[in-house]
């Protein structure tokens, strides 16, 4: 659905992207996580033909991001915390402008949308409050079905009810459409997203699948009959290994059950006991970054 | 999709829209008030505010309707539309010609037919007006806007740009004044119409590309460039060489022989030009404004003009050599006109004057030296004659325009008020006559260099006004005057239209003068 392959994108002299290589899977919803600045919306941005690449290229359902031509974009759904849309015009209005240029929009898809979201659709653009905005750029970007989704920091500035009503808005509707989003914040990926990319200062850290991130990642604590003390060189897939009294802990991210016992009696003597247990979404993340910054990762 | 993104724009615009089309129905409503005459000063002070405001109020319009849509950007939500690029550029062209140039077509059409110039001239003025003016002034907006992402930073671009057409004229006045008004010349001469025709296809070219850069491609920094590139060629059109222009002019003339048996040619026996005081003698001897600068008066003696001509110097280019061409001083005279009314003298004699600055005079004045004039000329021939009543007279005559006369205040002048749809007359003389006794008065005449197939400066309106005055009594009884006052009953105001027949050239060459012999005395 998107392959983005070596893509660097320079402002003047700051390099925002610096080569990243990821591909999209169809039907997936996959999540591009960074602190703010990382790249998440410069990539975004370029993968729907808003912003140039200095550099590589994404191909977007089968078409160079350059070349989207109004029946590609036709497919796309964008939804972005900052789009400027004509705020003279109310919700309606500006949904009835938008209705034609798109063949496939379903007007009953657009009802139910717009009464699941609760949109107050004779109000001005201007005079919608932030969440309202947010809803009113779902709403206009979903009733034509399509293949594609961009969301780009949809959460951001959203009360908790506000978000909650959006994603069972979006949820409702994703069916069968690639969902691509970015955050900062990962609690808000958790439970939606299929498969997640790190980006740290332009950087692709990491891709993968949850299922496969969550998989692989635990929290181990070694229980040892004298003081704890860290191997000298400890296997390069432990992170963050910390002595504490008698207890050792470290993250294993390749966590295998049948080889983790006899890794840690190679390495540390008199284990009395070791325990793990999975970690949050959130845990692992500073992990990696972490990692990432002290070029662990 | 043009027609639907019409309508979004007008639900978005229509207030704006409306305002400015109301400056421009209000501004042409006050026009027609005023009338022939125009002497109601409220209304002619409206009149000369409201045609400014309603331009800048159409710039900021055009302006605003392309940033409804803005092109450079990141965040405007359109961008990631299905909206074809090509559509979009189309419906903001007949958005800007609708709600832009609309209402000014529709005031200068009712300008002219109000004002009784009939349908169809009135038509072809107010198209004329708007073409001009969408050249001129709302395809360079709309290049602009569309480089710009909103209104501040046009405002800001718009004045940057402002500020460097307006250096770079005044660096081009600098190197002019320096030549001696060699450098360029087609500035304000009766064909610099043709250096506006190419800053007019220039600005057309520039803007095409600039809004297919923007709208096919949004390279704002390459559509940029192109906008200060385009400014740089357009400044450049400034100064269009004369020889280039004139010859242009010259093809597009009436009758290419007409003119053949006129010749300019030096006259010594004319002796030295006489200025009629002291105090005219001091001045003339200046010239030009400045204490530094001082004048010759050149004898010559035009023939060959004809009857019910006029002649007129465009450009007088003078060139002083020495015999072995050691130093040349390349500058230009004064232009002159002579006219021939109704048969006489078939030799008219006149002082070419030339303004030269005062070190160069110095140099110069005891050299004997070669001068070489080249004239750039042109022959003008009377087109109409027309004769209307000097008291309350309001008659309207083809070619020349609507006029009305009427006594001054102080009871010393008829003045004469005329108004032409387009552009007005270049040529004529107007005199007060005696019908019964054929009396009349010294003639005023104003021959200007305007060769412009069009009118070239159409703001504020489609209209011309002009006018003239034509004295009968001198209050200090020093002058009389064969048709005064009391027959002004039986006078009425004749005016002769004079229109441009041929242009060309001629070279006058002095094999020596010296300067010092061609002084003011």
């Amino acid at each position: 659905m998107i392959r983005v392959t070596d893509l660097h994108k320079k402002f003047g002299r700051f390099e925002a992207l610096r080569g990243l290589n990821f591909e999209v899977p169809e039907g997936s919803a996959f999540a591009l996580i960074g602190a703010n600045g990382a790249g998440k919306t410069t990539t975004i941005k370029v993968l729907m033909n808003i912003l140039e690449p200095s550099h590589g290229s994404i191909e977007v359902l089968g078409v160079d991001s350059r070349r989207l031509s109004p029946k590609e974009l036709a497919q796309i759904g964008y939804v972005s915390e900052n789009q400027e849309m004509p705020s003279r015009l109310t919700v309606a209005e500006y949904v009835a402008y938008l209705r034609p240029f798109y063949g496939t929009w379903d007007r009953e898809l657009e009802r139910t949308i717009a009464k699941q979201l609760r949109l107050p659709v004779e109000r001005r653009i201007g005079d919608l409050s932030h969440g309202m905005r947010m809803k009113m750029a779902l709403l206009c970007a979903l009733p034509y079905r399509p293949k594609l989704l961009v969301l780009d920091e949809p959460f951001s500035g959203l009360d908790p009810l506000v978000r909650d009503e959006f994603m069972e808005g979006l949820l409702n509707q994703a069916g069968e459409m690639t969902v691509l989003l970015s955050s900062h914040e990962l609690g808000e990926i958790d439970g939606v997203a299929t498969h997640v990319a790190f980006l740290d200062e332009g950087k692709l850290l990491f891709q993968e699948s949850m299922s496969e991130l969550m998989g692989r990642f635990r929290e181990v604590h070694v229980t040892l009959e004298q003081a704890a003390m860290a191997p000298r060189e400890a296997p390069k897939e432990w992170l963050q290994v910390r002595a504490m009294g008698n207890v050792l802990t470290f993250v294993d991210t390749r966590f295998d059950p049948s080889t983790l016992s006899e890794q840690i009696h190679s390495q540390i003597a008199g284990v009395k006991e070791t325990v793990w247990q999975p970690m949050a979404l959130r845990n692992v993340f500073t992990t990696l970054a972490r990692a990432a910054r002290d070029g662990q990762a | 999709m043009v027609w639907h993104i019409f309508k979004k724009d007008w639900k978005l615009a229509w207030g704006f829209v409306l305002a400015v089309a109301s400056l421009h129905w209000i501004a042409a409503f006050v026009k027609f008030r005023l009338g022939v005459a125009g002497e109601n000063e409220a209304l002619t002070m409206l009149s000369q505010l409201l045609p400014g405001l309603s331009i800048f109020g159409s710039m900021f319009l055009t302006c605003a309707i392309v940033h409804l849509d803005a092109i450079p950007g990141v965040k405007q939500d359109w961008l990631a539309r299905p909206i074809p690029r090509g559509s979009l550029l189309r419906e903001k062209f007949l958005f800007v010609i609708a709600t832009v140039c609309g209402p000014m077509f529709v005031g200068n059409l009712f300008l002219g037919v109000a004002n009784g110039f009939g349908f169809r001239s009135a038509l072809f003025q107010a198209t004329i007006f708007v073409v001009y003016l969408f050249f001129f002034t709302v395809l360079p907006i709309f290049a602009l806007a569309a480089v710009t992402r909103n209104m501040t930073e046009a405002f800001v671009m718009g004045c940057a740009c402002a500020f460097l057409i307006g250096a770079s004229i005044t660096v081009y006045e600098f190197a002019n004044g320096a030549s001696h008004n060699t450098v360029g010349g087609v500035v304000w001469s009766g064909v610099g119409w043709i250096g506006e025709a190419i800053r007019l296809g220039l600005a057309a070219i520039a803007a095409t590309l600039i809004a297919g850069v923007q709208y096919f491609r949004r390279k704002t920094i390459l559509a940029r460039a192109l906008l200060v590139g385009f400014g740089v060629l357009i400044f450049i059109s400034e100064v269009f060489p004369w020889h280039a222009a004139f010859a242009i002019q010259q093809r597009l003339s009436a009758r290419d022989n007409s003119a053949r048996p006129v010749q300019v040619a030096f006259e010594p026996k004319l002796g030295r030009y006489k200025s009629s005081s002291a105090v005219a003698l001091a001045e003339d001897r200046r010239r030009g404004g400045s204490e530094n600068d001082a004048a010759v008066f050149v004898p010559v003696q035009v023939t060959g003009i004809g009857d019910d001509a006029i002649l007129i110097t465009d450009r007088a280019e003078v060139r002083l050599t020495e015999p072995e061409k050691r130093a040349e001083y390349h500058g230009t005279g004064e232009n002159f006109d002579v006219r021939r009314e109704g048969p006489g003298s078939p030799a008219s004699s006149v002082y070419q004057k030339i303004v030269v600055p005062g070190s160069v005079y110095r140099d110069w004045k005891d050299r004997a030296a070669q001068m070489q004039i080249e004239y750039s000329l042109t022959r003008f021939v009377l087109k109409n004659s027309y004769a209307m009543p000097a008291l309350n007279g309001n008659e309207r005559m083809p070619g020349w325009g609507w006029c009305e006369t009427e006594v001054n205040e102080a009871g010393t002048a008829l003045e004469l008020h005329c108004l032409q749809q387009g552009k007005g007359p270049i040529c004529g003389t107007v005199l007060l006559e005696n019908a019964a006794t054929g009396e009349r008065n010294p003639p005023r005449s104003v021959c200007r260099s305007d060769y412009a197939p069009y009118l070239d400066r159409p703001l504020p309106d489609s209209l011309e006004r002009f006018g003239t005055m034509l004295p009968f009594r001198d209050p200090t009884g020093l002058a009389k005057f064969p048709v005064d006052g009391a027959q002004l009953a039986q006078a009425r105001v004749v005016i002769r239209v004079y229109e441009p027949e041929q242009h060309f050239t001629q070279s006058l060459t002095i094999p020596q003068i010296k300067l010092r012999d061609w002084d003011a005395e």
